[in-house]
């Protein structure tokens, strides 16, 4: 609605930089967003556009910081607020405005995003329906699925010298799926997620969804006991994601710490290599540049099972001595920055296909899906799966299981891990992603 | 001030209802929606509160339907250019031109700052409650988000302009860690502001208390409900099961509508009028003036929530969406119901051995299947109609008719106030929710060991 050469940012910013010479940093962040979401059930069909353009600023004066963030008709009135704020924070080690960044051109205007094609989006839900049905002969009904598109540019300047602009999409596929049999009924929800629409894996959504609610329906409940445990990608990703606030640098490390003698023991098997990475390829977030504008990149923070580094924002980094990572995250322009993931995944480059390692199952069980939110208490060290999926014997699956409990201890499920497959695969996760290939863990007793 | 949103809101009123009213056309339905929504937050540790935040987002949506599509156009801003601007774009979208013939539109009032003494003295309210809440914070680390959050809302229909109200609220989320274990910690208040920090400190006090060593049995127990705990079980098994979604007969109430299903005496009614609980307003987000909707009736199915989509007309007022960018749906509100005659003495003489549940931090349901989950924070042992150790976190499970089934016939006496219950997320869509139950005795749940 506002024309794109506006000067609202610099007028912002000049505010925000008013006390530069008292020794008061400033940032200022802009956000514009275009998305569009598309709701089909049986009977309708529902169609959101929406637009935003949203302005933050964070100062920095002696370790204090504080926050202020409204639309663009109050952004000229935020440095005054955010500076009255100040004088009220707690003084913390690290924060302070962002440096420059190098080589990067300051951008002339933040230009609004391209606005989410429609046509396509339809073209989605239909081959999705089309995709269940076959999935499931039609024992799967759909009784829900909600498409959003998203697009939106950014832009990040600092008293400190830094002024980036960048600009990222995303997608995202909910469904409500239902079946009905003799043994009962279930519904669940399955997600799916992916940085591009035409990435978001509409045929192993449907598959995934028709496991969800049929598994429940058919086999038998398997007991605790001690056998091989296969993890399918997007159950193992589920674990993945609740360890990677293990690794924020903003975080007591008191799990890794704990759990790895400060650092001298490894934290799982050479197997498990953890990384973050904003490009990786069918990740869900796939970005340039952080929330506070730094340039992102490879992280490793786990390698062959050891602790390698951390992943931080600007204040994290300043405190451990190390560059920041690149894994500042704002949910919405209107929360202050904090340390999140990208695309958090097990690294399969050593891997091998999932069909070997589902043959190396003398006797086991194959966890194809989740029927509960995980639970996995770092601090504990425990971890729970209410899982459904597969009795293997020689290699074959001979019968489904309906339902059944993997619990223990997190620590020894990590270094347990024999081997990983090739086959990495995300879940929407914190505003990334958290991926995992399939995970092989021999001789679990759960 | 922000006091004066829904006042705002009033300003060009006029002009609005005449935008909305040219917007529709032969055979479509529709409102334009506005919402202005303003947050002071504080993040905090087991040092203190750290720094401080204020956010104020605004925004303006129209909502047009025509058979059973139907379509949404959001911006920022809730003043005329937003409404003119959505309108704008909602009829381009329907291959028709707006005809914007309006009165000047008077000047928007400017909001003053917010960080006047109000704030100073509510900040240190904060920080005492934190003060009292954990007086010897050694060995625990949390990580909290502290907002005091008001929203304002109006609809504008084709004849006029719906207040829905104006709701302040004190919201807490976070996570608490002390050796051995994490817990998640939810807390929301609409009470006066110094009530809310004191119930927050109370349930602060009692989140942060060290983990029992204890383990819960396992398998089937009887389990008596605290108050607040039983306005988490009526939310999961009865609320989410009758709010009417997808057809009449996808959810294990829905199918057996009118049914006896709990023992007669239990009234449970959603209550959006009850304005001392979260998740009151004066209309739902559609302009439909908010109404208690009984849900059970002396045990038996008595009604569904509904909204325009799913009852045209004949909605009952509890259509509600997370925020102005996306469409309402039948969602609960306050869910109330009524007292027995039975103390907690008698209650948990009736358990005999099992059970007695503090708090229930979360919960989830299938609604088609019926099965549910309560993950249970703090809990007590029963033997012999008498509380004893208290015991680790564990998790509730049961499918909906059958606990109803085996609920004890005569409630707690007094139905009171549910503090924890916090945010519901359906769809990912959170939003503030209420509930008043007096204690309850459930028997035959199954309870698994572990934290959620």
């Amino acid at each position: 609605m506002t024309a794109p050469a506006d000067t609202l940012f610099e007028e912002v910013l000049a505010a925000a930089s008013a006390s530069a010479h008292d020794g008061e940093g400033g940032e200022v962040y802009e956000r514009r967003g275009a998305a569009l979401e598309l709701v089909e059930d049986e009977h309708s069909l529902h169609a959101s556009v929406s637009t935003e353009r949203g302005f933050a600023v964070r100062l920095f004066r002696s370790g204090r910081t504080s926050f202020a963030a409204s639309g663009a008709a109050s952004a000229r009135s935020l440095p005054a607020e955010a500076r009255l704020l100040l004088s009220r924070s707690r003084s913390r080690r690290g924060a302070r405005p962002a440096p420059a960044v190098a080589g990067a051109a300051p951008p002339e205007f933040l230009a609004p995003p391209v606005r989410p094609d429609e046509v396509a989006a339809r073209g989605l839900l239909v081959a999705f329906r089309r995709a269940l049905a076959a999935a499931s002969d039609g024992a799967v009904l759909l009784g829900e699925a909600a498409l959003t598109l998203g697009a939106r540019t950014e832009r990040v300047a600092t008293t400190g010298g830094r002024d980036v602009s960048f600009g990222s999409a995303s997608a995202t596929l909910v469904a409500t799926v239902s079946a009905r049999t003799g043994a009962g009924r279930a519904s669940a929800r399955v997600v799916a997620a992916a940085a591009r629409p035409e990435e978001l894996g509409l045929a192993r959504l449907a598959h995934h969804a028709v496991d969800r609610v049929l598994l429940p329906l058919k086999g038998r409940p398997l007991d605790p006991g001690r056998w091989d445990l296969l993890l399918d990608p997007l159950v193992a990703a589920s674990i993945v994601a609740r360890l990677a606030p293990a690794f924020f640098g903003e975080e007591e490390d008191g799990f890794l710490a704990a759990r790895t003698r400060d650092g001298r023991d490894a934290l799982a098997a050479p197997a498990l290599t953890l990384v973050d990475d904003a490009s990786a390829p069918g990740g869900p977030a796939r970005t340039t540049h952080d929330a506070e504008g730094t340039l992102q990149g490879r992280t490793v923070v786990l390698e062959r099972g050891r602790l390698a580094t951390r992943l931080t924002d600007v204040a994290a980094a300043q405190r451990l001595g190390t560059g920041a990572t690149g894994n500042a995250f704002r949910r919405a322009f209107s929360e202050p920055p904090a340390i999140g993931v990208t695309n958090f995944f097990a690294d399969p480059s050593s891997g091998v296909p999932p069909l070997d390692l589902l043959r190396s199952l003398a006797r086991g069980f194959y966890a194809a899906v989740l029927l509960s939110r995980p639970q996995v208490d770092l601090a504990a060290d425990r971890f729970r799966l209410h899982a459904a999926g597969y009795w293997v014997e020689k290699g074959r699956a001979t019968e489904a299981v309906s339902e059944t409990l993997l619990s223990g201890r997190l620590s020894e499920l990590l270094r347990g891990i024999e081997a990983v497959g090739d086959d990495l695969k995300f879940i929407p996760a914190a505003g990334g992603g958290a991926g995992s290939p399939t995970l092989f863990v021999p001789k679990w007793k759960g | 001030m922000l006091n004066d949103a829904v006042t705002v809101f009033r300003e060009d009123a006029e002009d609005a209802v005449r935008i909305v009213s040219g917007m529709l056309r032969r055979g479509e339905g529709g409102e334009a929606f506005r919402e202005r929504r303003r947050a002071i937050a504080w993040s905090a540790t087991e040092a203190g509160l750290q720094s401080p935040a204020i956010v104020e987002e605004s925004g303006t949506a129209v909502r047009v339907t025509r058979g059973k599509d139907s379509l949404l156009v959001a911006c920022d801003g809730d003043g005329p250019e937003a409404l003119r601007a959505v309108v704008r774009e909602a009829s381009r979208r329907a291959g028709g031109s707006p005809f914007f013939k309006t009165k000047a539109a008077p000047p928007r009032r400017v909001d003053t700052g917010p960080s006047g003494p109000d704030e100073e003295g509510r900040a240190t309210l904060i920080a005492s409650a934190l003060a009292r809440a954990l007086p010897d914070p050694r060995g625990l680390s949390m990580t909290l988000a502290i907002a005091r959050v008001t929203v304002s809302r109006a609809v504008v229909t084709a004849r006029g302009l719906v207040p829905c109200g104006e709701a302040t609220r004190l919201e807490v989320t976070g996570v608490l860690r002390r050796t051995g274990a994490t817990r998640s910690f939810a807390f929301q208040s609409s009470a006066p502001f110094a009530s809310a920090c004191d119930a927050l400190a109370r349930a602060l006090a009692e989140a942060t208390r060290p983990v029992p060593a204890h383990r819960a049995p396992e398998g089937r127990v009887d389990v008596v409900l605290s108050p607040e705990a039983a306005s988490v079980f009526w939310h999961e098994a009865v609320g989410h099961p009758l709010e009417a979604e997808g057809g009449e007969r996808t959810s294990v109430l829905t199918r057996v509508a009118r049914a006896s299903v709990a023992p007669p005496g239990y009234f449970v009614t959603s209550d959006p009028t009850r304005r001392e609980l979260p998740g009151s307003y004066l209309a739902d987000d559609e302009g439909t003036p908010a109404r208690p909707v009984p849900l059970l009736e002396d045990g038996r199915v008595a009604g569904v929530l509904t909204d325009r989509r799913t009852a045209g007309a004949e909605t009952n007022g509890h259509g509600r969406c997370g925020d102005f960018r996306r469409p309402p749906r039948p969602r609960l509100s306050a869910l109330t119901v009524s007292g027995g005659r039975a103390s907690r003495d008698e209650l948990l003489d009736a358990c005999g051995g099992g059970l007695y549940v503090r708090e229930i931090s979360a919960g989830h349901i299938d609604p088609e299947s019926g099965r549910f989950s309560l993950f249970v924070e703090s809990a007590d042992l029963v033997r012999r109609g008498r509380l004893s150790a208290a015991v680790a976190p564990f998790v509730l499970t049961s499918d909906v008719l059958t606990a109803l089934r085996n609920l004890w016939g005569e409630a707690g006496e007094v139905s009171a106030p549910a503090s924890g219950l916090g945010l519901c997320v359906k769809r990912g869509e959170p939003l503030p929710v209420g509930g008043a139950s007096p204690a309850i005795l459930l028997r035959g749940l199954s309870a698994v060991p572990g934290r959620p």
